[in-house]
């Protein structure tokens, strides 16, 4: 044969080499880089109490209380279709599940009527079209018309489908923001694991509400890659940013965790206690972190996952958002100027940061500034946001707005500040006509020929 | 050359016609309603894809037929050798003169479609003087600028302007015209309904002018291989009466104008945690 077996391996290796390229994510939560950084007996019971209370992504869990819909469904066995001796399923088509989520595949079934009473099933097939729903046969379980049962953890489940076909992508399988693609993206995309978001419509120290999510979901973030999903549903929307808060939650609570030992535990702890100058054993160490595992950790995780939870519930209150006491002060070109002469005020130092005329570059943007989490100087010169970007100020002639271009967007942004960055909040100092002069000025920049 | 050589080139004409006649039966033709295009403009074009279909039909089919006429004569006669021709002159003018009258029939015929496509000065004078809409194609989304009610759209962003991403709003039975920008790499601005095609390029703004003939909600997608999110760049082209489409601006302006305090419907704001307030 002259197409010899060297041209076979050539062009078998083609779709080989093809496949190749292609990078797939790795389906697990990852832990924080902080968390990685604790000794091993630290990081374990972290690590495990995180995998207790959250799951992993194919099997979700959450514990009770709470703020992010599980999604429990109620269903009712409506007739039992006969099946033979030798059919290891036992058949039944229900009803309850019309508004269920397609892929009840796999979750387990609990029986809270009937002779099941208590018993738990897997479903093991189910169509959506007709809502029949096959579980395995055992003696215990003989659904007859009119038992109930409960499906749970349909709404997490939808959410994440949602998140990994549409954000997974960017913002990472955890919410930690490095998903494939955030390499190429400047501003790199929001690591939701501090459950700080900017653009939010509630006071500076409340969480954001489910709405300002969705929002940003539905109409995207003007000026960064964050693109708007307006085609998704409203009930899409709200499913993925169920299990982008829950996400949060996961990620905050790690932080807390972490937070606890690390002073004390890190390798780099360890290293400075076990050293000349610490003066401790290693096995002391231990046996002090044994300790307060078995009398603290407990307590600290309770604490870490409720002040959480509670915080995003009040987030959702009518009280937590900032509504402006009087109505936008009329667009007037003295306004504009009154808002111009408090810019430059010391009371504000806007122009510290966004430059005297609005362009973003303040002589802030030339200094030295400090980490807060770490009171260490930055190396590069210039602001920087919580997650540790470089945040230059933005250029208030482009007519960009992240947060939405509304009069109430800006009123929020001045109200509230930008949570995560160095943007302050001006809701106390200044009074509301003040800032409705400031929203003028803002907004006529764009528009105020090449000033 | 057997036999089965004819049939082999025999399936391929009866599948390619069986196929065509098939297909607006089966959903493979053009998209929505019928396979008939949601603008005035887009019927022609389809039109104009028809002849092209049913010439090139035709002389596939015929070119097919003579093959297999000819596979068919030479299998079934072993006797006569083959003999070795140097052209033909009269052959060679008649399939010169034939695919080339075609080919100049075709081009004379749809210049005038072209013209009013894509040439400017034949686009309706109303659409050119009061153009709807800027459109704006990003990685990977799209954003849609209108001037205020009653005003007219400014090369500049204006204050009073209207904003929105990913739903198009449209009047139906006169054509309008959008303004197309890109605001970095290449799109394309594709309403398959409409038959509209149109690539966006950074730098440049294209005109694009469209008549859409019937209300409902249309496909906006891109066209150009334009990043990783490229098959996230839906959006929806509403197209609605002139009064639906004036109170969709007026709902626009009370809700990009809302300073937390004022009234706005709640209809386009349903998301929103002013709809509650």
């Amino acid at each position: 044969m002259r197409f010899g077996f060297r041209r076979l391996i050539l062009l078998s290796l083609i779709p080989l080499i093809s496949f190749t390229g292609c990078e797939q994510p790795q389906v697990k939560f990852v832990f924080s880089q902080k968390t990685n950084e604790l000794i091993p007996e630290a990081a374990k019971p972290v690590k495990e109490a995180l995998v207790r209370q959250f799951g992993n992504p194919f099997e979700l869990t959450q514990f009770e209380g709470l703020p992010t819909d599980f999604g429990d469904v109620q269903g009712t066995v409506k007739s039992v279709e006969s099946s033979g001796k030798d059919q290891p399923l036992i058949r039944f088509q229900a009803t309850g599940l019309e508004n269920a989520y397609d892929k009840l595949l796999g979750l387990p079934l609990e029986w809270t009527s009937g002779k099941g009473q208590g018993h738990i099933s897997r479903i093991k097939e189910y169509d959506f079209e007709t809502g029949t729903i096959a579980v395995e046969k055992s003696p215990e379980i003989d659904p007859q018309s009119g038992d109930t049962f409960l499906v749970e953890c349909v709404r997490l489940q939808f959410g994440r489908d949602l998140y990994n076909r549409h954000c997974m992508h960017c913002h990472g399988m955890s919410g930690e923001g490095t998903g494939p693609t955030s390499r190429y993206l400047n501003p790199p995309p929001r690591d939701f694991r501090l459950g700080i978001y900017k653009y939010t419509s509630t006071k500076p120290t409340s969480k954001a509400q489910e709405a300002d999510l969705a929002r940003t979901v539905k109409e995207g973030i003007a000026g960064t890659y964050m693109p708007s999903f307006k085609l998704l549903t409203d009930d899409e929307v709200s499913a993925i940013v169920n299990y982008v808060i829950w996400l949060s939650i996961r990620g905050e609570t790690e932080k807390k965790l972490v937070d606890e030992l690390f002073l004390d535990y890190s390798e780099t702890a360890l290293a400075e206690r076990t050293s000349e100058d610490g003066g401790e054993t290693r096995e002391e160490v231990l046996e002090e972190l044994k300790e307060y595992m078995e009398l603290d950790f407990p307590d600290t995780l309770e604490f870490a996952t409720s002040s959480v939870a509670e915080a995003w519930e009040e987030a959702n209150l009518e009280d937590a958002i900032v509504t402006p006491q009087t109505p936008r002060v009329a667009d007037t070109p003295e306004s504009r100027e009154r808002g111009r002469k408090l810019y430059l005020s010391q009371k504000t130092k806007c122009a510290s940061c966004h430059g005297p005329q609005g362009r973003g570059n303040g002589t802030a943007t030339q200094d030295f500034w400090t980490n807060p989490a770490t009171n260490e100087k930055y190396s590069e010169r210039g602001l920087h946001d919580i997650w540790g970007n470089l945040l230059p100020p933005r250029n208030l002639h482009r007519g960009i707005y992240r947060g939405g271009r509304r009069p109430i967007d800006t009123y929020r942004r001045l109200y509230s500040g930008i949570k995560g960055t160095p943007m302050p909040a001006f809701g106390g100092s200044l009074t509301d006509e003040e800032l409705w002069d400031m929203v003028n000025y803002v907004m006529s920049l764009p528009y105020d020929g090449n000033r | 050359m057997g036999k089965g050589w004819c049939l082999f080139f025999l399936f391929w004409p009866v599948a390619a016609v069986v196929s065509c006649a098939m297909a607006p039966f089966v959903g493979w033709s053009f998209p929505y309603d019928n396979a008939q295009a949601a603008s005035n403009l887009g019927i022609r074009i389809d039109d104009l894809f028809y002849i092209i279909l049913i010439v090139t039909a035709i002389v596939f089919v015929g070119t097919q037929a003579v093959l297999v006429y000819a596979l068919w004569r030479g299998a079934n006669n072993r006797e006569e050798r083959a003999t070795n021709v140097h052209g033909n002159h009269k052959l060679e003018l008649i399939w010169s003169i034939i695919p080339g009258a075609i080919l100049l029939f075709l081009a004379i015929y749809q210049m005038n479609i072209w013209a009013d496509f894509r040439i400017k000065k034949y686009y309706p004078e109303a659409a050119v003087k009061d153009p709807l809409a800027e459109v704006t194609a990003r990685q990977f989304e799209w954003r849609f600028r209108y001037p205020a009610i009653g005003k007219k759209l400014q090369q500049k962003p204006q204050p009073d302007d209207l904003y929105s991403v990913n739903e198009l709003h449209v009047p139906f039975g006169k054509p309008v015209m959008i303004q197309l920008r890109s605001d970095d790499v290449q799109h394309s601005f594709f309403l398959p309904a409409l038959r509209i095609k149109q690539d966006a390029l950074p730098g440049l703004q294209i005109p694009v002018w469209f008549e859409a003939n019937k209300p409902g909600t249309y496909d906006l997608v891109c066209a150009e291989l334009c990043g990783w999110g490229h098959y996230k760049m839906k959006a929806h082209v509403i197209v609605q009466s002139e009064d639906e489409y004036q109170a969709y601006l007026k709902n626009l302006t009370q809700k990009q104008f809302y300073d937390g305090l004022g009234k706005i419907a709640a209809k386009e704001t349903g998301t929103e945690s002013e709809a509650v307030e």
